[in-house]
């Protein structure tokens, strides 16, 4: 066989096998599944059963595509669960000083990590979201509400709802990796993706920008077909600034997280 | 690879520390540690607690950065061992792994990561007595199991250099012996092991060398019957019916003499025929004559005893007393 020494591949297939090898990985994803899709198809059904009596506040406001991907407002908090797990177990278990003996330098370890578990959410939150896609639109077509992928803004709309979950996973895996401990780490994974977004409304009076740096919002314009109407436009961002909120997440945690990774153990 | 064609040279240095020193705040955990482990044989690493046994072996593998001084594997830092796995195999705590991981997946993943054939798996838990248990997650093993998985995890890429931190920790009769036939022919191969441990007897049987440091500091480092000979003489136990005249007899002649509990007495500064010689010649009957060799824990005892008689008196004045630095080999037996 050729061995690469400590070679890069070598690192992301050992990082693949701890990730497919504990419970905590399915167990996560089966909490999404079941919380994201299920939610949107109760979301869903019940717009379905009740659109012919109601209003017209309700029907403008009724999005084919955000409608049925709804549960992943909580399905999330799932997903940023397995990127706290895919790191914080490491150190809260001590399993680090044994895979540090393994891989010693740090940085490699780190990117392969990101790269591992990134991969991953990405791969897994596209299947769940089109998933929930298909099947809100299959519940929809009773009422011929549903709308195809190729109709404007669908697709982006979809697939960037995929994204942002990997956004969600990887902010957890950054928080994980920053705070070392698996109760912290979630604890300040959910404060960022629920208690953000009420601290920012208290701020409304000095300026909107909060508003727009909270990812709840900015998935409010990412994973719909037409940005929200009345008083909750102002707070969301425009398309362009919420793909850069996404960025700067990414860069802010993974950084963060990477700097604290290559200290000492 | 180079590793199956590399020839161990029984007596290479293959772990070195220079000057090795980590501080902890305002703790000195290693201070200024220098010695070289050599192949083809066990060394013993030993220490009372605190001593900074564990620090020296993470620093040597790259998990702690030296305040001071450095660490070489083969000549090499440990980080930048190629695949190091290959070189250096290692168990520091048996608990450092994921408690909801199968033993079988734990060995996977160690393995892909230096890309050793996945049969070595099978292999090292053939090898520790864990097949029976492969599939089994490792949160459910008793402390003996985790012991024997950190060791397989050691041996996964038939290292030439082994570092084992207290392995003998919960193992039962039968898993101490195993592991002190295996310690002994992997040195017997020509493989370097580096064991630290606290059970003295259990060293006694095992290591052929002792490096033992105290408070961070290097006391001793030579081969296991000099340690003991410089620092437990042997006695000679006699078991007479005239002890009290058999005793002034032997202090006449320049023995030192100890009564044992049970009215033996114990004899050393004259050889067992001297003795028996002059028990014949002033009538004194002798039921008993045996040559005792001290223990290792005897030996260490005295040693650590000094070293910190010697460190105290350090402290307080300049010139350190003569003999118990004679004791100490700061620099090593063989530089
Ligand atoms: N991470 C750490 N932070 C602060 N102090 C530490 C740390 N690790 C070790 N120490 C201190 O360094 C000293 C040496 O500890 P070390 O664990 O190396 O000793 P040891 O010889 O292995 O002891 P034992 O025989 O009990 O295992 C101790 O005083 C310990 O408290
Ligand atoms: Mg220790």
């Amino acid at each position: 066989m050729t061995t690469a020494p400590t070679g890069y591949r070598a690192t992301l297939r050992s990082e693949w096998i701890k990730l497919r090898t504990v419970r905590s990985t399915y167990a996560t994803l089966a909490v999404a599944v079941i919380i994201g899709v299920g939610v949107g198809l109760l979301d869903v059904s019940s717009i379905a059963g009740h659109w012919d009596t109601m209003n017209a506040t309700d029907k403008a406001a009724f999005d084919p595509v955000g409608d049925s991907l709804s549960g992943f407002q909580f399905g999330e908090l799932a997903l940023g669960a397995l990127g706290v797990l895919a790191v914080s177990t490491e150190y809260a278990t001590g399993m680090i000083r044994t895979t540090l003996a393994a891989t010693p330098r740090r940085g490699a370890l780190y990117a392969a990590k990101v790269l591992t578990a990134g991969l991953f959410a990405l791969a897994v939150s596209q299947v769940f979201v089109f998933g929930a896609f298909f099947i809100g639109q299959a519940v929809l077509s009773g009422k011929h509400l549903d709308v195809g992928l190729a109709e404007p803004n669908v697709l982006r709309a979809v697939s960037m709802a995929g994204f942002y979950l990997a956004v969600v996973t990887m902010v957890g895996f950054g928080l994980g990796a920053i705070i070392r401990h698996t109760a912290g780490a979630m604890a300040a994974m959910f404060a960022l993706v629920f208690l953000t977004y009420p601290a920012a409304r208290a701020l409304e009076g000095f300026s909107y920008l909060p508003d727009h740096l909270v990812l709840p919002n900015a998935v409010d314009v990412l994973a719909t077909t037409h940005a929200p109407t009345g008083p909750h436009a102002a707070r969301v961002p425009s398309l362009g600034f919420a793909y850069f909120d996404l960025a700067l997440y990414l860069v802010v945690f993974l950084g963060l997280g990477a700097w604290r990774a290559t200290r000492d153990a | 690879m180079t590793r199956q064609t590399t020839i161990e040279v029984p007596g290479e240095t293959t772990i070195e520390a220079r000057g090795l020193t980590k501080r902890f705040g305002p703790t000195v955990a290693v201070d200024a540690l220098t010695f070289q482990v050599r192949s083809g044989r066990v060394t013993g690493f030993l220490g009372p607690n605190g001593a900074g046994k564990s620090t020296t072996l993470r620093m040597i593998l790259g998990m702690d950065t030296p305040t001071g001084g450095q660490a070489l594997v083969g000549g090499r830092a440990y980080r930048d061992l190629a695949d190091p796995l290959r070189t250096v195999g290692s168990l520091l705590d048996p608990a450092a792994l994921h408690p909801g991981r199968r033993a079988r997946d734990h060995l996977g993943w160690l393995a892909a990561s230096n890309s050793l054939p996945a049969r070595r798996v099978g292999e090292v838990l053939e090898q520790t007595g864990l097949s029976g248990v492969a599939g089994k997650r490792v949160g459910g093993f008793s402390l003996g199991m985790k012991q024997r998985l950190g060791i397989a995890a050691a041996l996964l890429g038939d290292p030439r250099i082994v570092l084992l931190d207290e392995p003998v920790n919960g193992l039962d009769p039968e898993g101490v012996l195993w592991i002190r036939t295996l310690m002994t022919s992997l040195a017997a191969h020509g493989r370097t092991v580096l064991v630290s441990s606290h059970l003295m007897s259990e060293m006694e049987l095992t290591a052929d060398h002792l490096i033992v440091i105290g408070r961070g500091r290097l006391i001793a480092d030579m081969s296991m019957p000099d340690l003991i000979a410089s620092h437990a003489p042997a006695d000679v136990l006699v078991r007479t019916p005239h002890p009290a005249l058999l005793a002034d007899v032997l202090r006449g002649r320049g023995g030192i003499v100890r009564g044992e509990p049970d009215g033996a007495l114990a004899v050393t500064g004259l050889t067992s025929e001297a003795i028996s010689q002059l028990a014949a010649a002033h009538g004194a009957d002798v039921h008993e004559l045996t040559t005792r060799r001290a223990s290792l824990e005897q030996a260490y005892m005295n040693l650590t005893e000094s070293a910190v008689e010697y460190r105290a008196s350090r402290a307080t004045t300049t010139a350190p007393a003569s003999a118990s630095a004679s004791t100490t080999t700061p620099e090593g037996p063989r530089r």
